[in-house]
């Protein structure tokens, strides 16, 4: 499988996504739901790779693909007062999102499915609030922490159908991307809860930077081994490197300025 | 006081919802202190319940266990409080039952993830059972109870919208999930089709009543009554049965026309509230959330007599005639 039908596919996934979940009022006044190419494309990492896929395989992967819009769209509610339109839908189409993927599964008879992501959403709101408690934590569960909020939902999916063997991958790669994004974050002054919840534990946003620097140098060292522990092929490695993790010359450039 | 005389009515099932409380609190344990402490901060401040008991009164014509029907109640009732936790995000409500709402405590963020946390607890449990038909019932009044909202939203502030507007909105919005309690609780007992389909019918009746006496409510009742400003609705932009109406009158059509969505003094807001009040507004809405409530008590006539019907037209009289 090329660069060009790894990519047609994930573009095809998002828009069945898209499809699912259409409202008219919520696509005039929110941004729709909302997936990262990265997430789709390890969901379909087995697909890549040439794995048994399944109808009922591809609609759970298409299924965990709304549940993460839910939980996005759910993270886009701001604190302003008085609270907008736009706002108000967004927190109905988190919640209209929920409800569609639990039909989905309902009508292919995958209850067991329903479970296993309700059990991934509970692990994930309860990192998400954690963030909010206002205690200072080892930085270990600030990471475990945000290592739940980026892959639980994957690993429930990976767990379920038998592929485990992307797991190790998967959550380097994604978390690899998430602290690229910190980084770039950290750098306009445009802080998530989670960096907050960094800053506190460093208490100086230096140290943050050196953190964020040298977990990125050290999972992309990581994520390697782990693409040859997979031993994927080369155009999937190839896009992998390129397009999922397209972060690593700037984490490069960036360690060599630090 | 009338929170307590609707319990009065249900106090057969005492030990069984002392059990459900207990279920529901358990349900909502979790390993992040702060959920914990929101879930049960809203788990604490009580409520009617009415979910977890029209699922235990339908379980009653069928064959009845308890441990069967505390996996559909506890569900029900959690996705109710799901939904109130993110409705009072997009409300800006302070207050819910004379408590600070979760957003208020703590923030919107947070109410956001408690919301999503307690529904997820609620597909954990429930999915306990493997009935498709269970799921498919629930799984479809979840998007509906969504549905409704959004067209709540977008309705918001629009006086000509017909009457036939509002049913499907509250339909969606709150009869829905009632009926469902009805009917989940009738399938799970094992009872057959057509009383299942009785018990859905009465408890979306009954919920058709129940959302029209709570509108009329906002209407009708004190701001310490209410916990909130009497004519919230107006405030917000929901046009209720009562202010649809009472815009018949051109007098009263012109008055609200040129107060909706604009800053109110208190002044403005009681006399709108005088207004609807003092028009035949309420009356003819009463009339119609009468019909529901006759439409209600007939499909109890089609069930065996016993117990279950007497306490749910106890129940239904109760709604239907409430003063809060």
């Amino acid at each position: 499988m090329n660069g060009h039908q790894i990519q047609s596919k994930i573009i095809s996934m998002g828009i069945e996504v898209l499809d699912a979940v259409r409202q008219r009022t919520l696509d005039q006044y929110t941004e729709g739901p909302s997936v990262k190419e990265s997430r789709l494309f390890f969901l379909l990492l087995p697909f890549f790779d040439g794995k048994e896929w399944s109808p009922e395989i591809e609609a759970s992967a298409k299924t965990v693909s709304i549940v993460y819009a839910a939980l996005h769209a759910h993270d886009q509610v701001r604190e302003d007062a008085p609270i907008i339109k736009e706002q108000q839908l967004t927190v109905l189409a988190g919640d209209l999102y929920s409800g569609i993927y639990y039909q989905m599964l309902v009508n292919t008879k995958n209850i067991a499915m329903v479970q296993r992501l309700a059990s991934a959403i509970i692990q994930v709101s309860e990192k998400k609030t954690s963030f909010f408690e206002g205690v200072v934590r080892p930085l270990e569960e600030v990471e475990d922490a945000i290592s739940i909020i980026e892959t639980e939902l994957l690993m429930s999916f990976y767990r379920f159908y038998g592929f485990t063997e992307y797991e190790t991958l998967a959550k380097q790669a994604l978390l690899y991307i998430r602290y690229a994004d910190e980084l770039q974050r950290l750098q306009s002054k445009n802080y998530s809860h989670a960096l907050r919840e960094l800053n506190t534990s460093f208490v100086h946003e230096i140290y943050t930077e050196h953190w964020l620097l040298e977990k990125l140098d050290s999972l992309h060292g990581k994520i390697l081994t782990s693409i040859a522990d997979c031993s994927l092929d080369y155009e999937l490695e190839k896009y992998l490197l390129h397009q999922i993790t397209p972060h690593q010359h700037r984490a490069e450039q960036l360690t060599r300025e630090g | 006081m009338e929170k307590m005389k609707l319990k009065l009515l249900y106090s057969d099932l005492g030990p069984e919802l002392e059990m459900i409380e207990k279920e529901l609190e358990q349900a909502v344990d979790s390993e992040s202190l702060l959920l914990n402490d929101a879930s049960l901060h809203l788990l604490q401040a009580g409520g009617k319940r009415i979910r977890p008991v029209f699922v235990l009164l339908a379980g009653k014509f069928g064959d009845y266990n308890i441990d069967v029907m505390k996996r559909v109640a506890v569900p029900l009732e959690l996705i109710h409080m799901a939904s109130l936790v993110h409705d009072d995000v997009i409300d800006e409500s302070e207050i819910r039952r004379g408590r600070p709402t979760v957003k208020a405590q703590w923030n919107n963020s947070v109410a956001m993830y408690t919301g999503d946390f307690i529904l997820a607890r609620a597909l954990e449990r429930i999915t306990e059972i493997e009935s498709p038909r269970i799921h498919e019932i629930l799984s479809k009044t979840l998007i509906e109870v969504c549905r409704g909202e959004i067209i709540q939203i977008k309705d918001k502030y629009k006086l000509d919208q017909n009457l036939r507007d509002y049913f499907r909105r509250i339909k969606r919005k709150t009869a829905l999930l009632i009926s469902s309690s009805c009917e989940l609780g009738a399938l799970v007992s094992g009872t057959d089709e057509k009383t299942a389909a009785h018990l859905r019918r009465f408890g979306y009746f009954i919920g058709m009543s129940f959302q029209i006496i709570d509108d009329i409510l906002d209407f009708t009742s004190t701001d310490e009554e209410l916990g909130k400003p009497a004519g919230s609705d107006f405030i917000q932009g929901n046009i209720t049965l009562p202010i649809l109406c009472a815009r018949k009158d051109t007098e009263i059509y012109a008055m609200l026309k040129a107060n909706l969505n604009k800053e109110l003094s208190n002044e403005d807001r009681l006399m709108i509230v005088d207004t609807i009040r003092s028009s035949s507004a309420i009356e003819e809405a009463k009339a119609m959330s009468d019909r529901y409530l006759e439409k209600a008590l007939r499909e109890l006539s089609f069930l065996p007599k016993g117990k279950a019907v007497k306490t749910m037209r106890k129940i239904a009289y109760f709604i239907g005639k409430r003063n809060f």
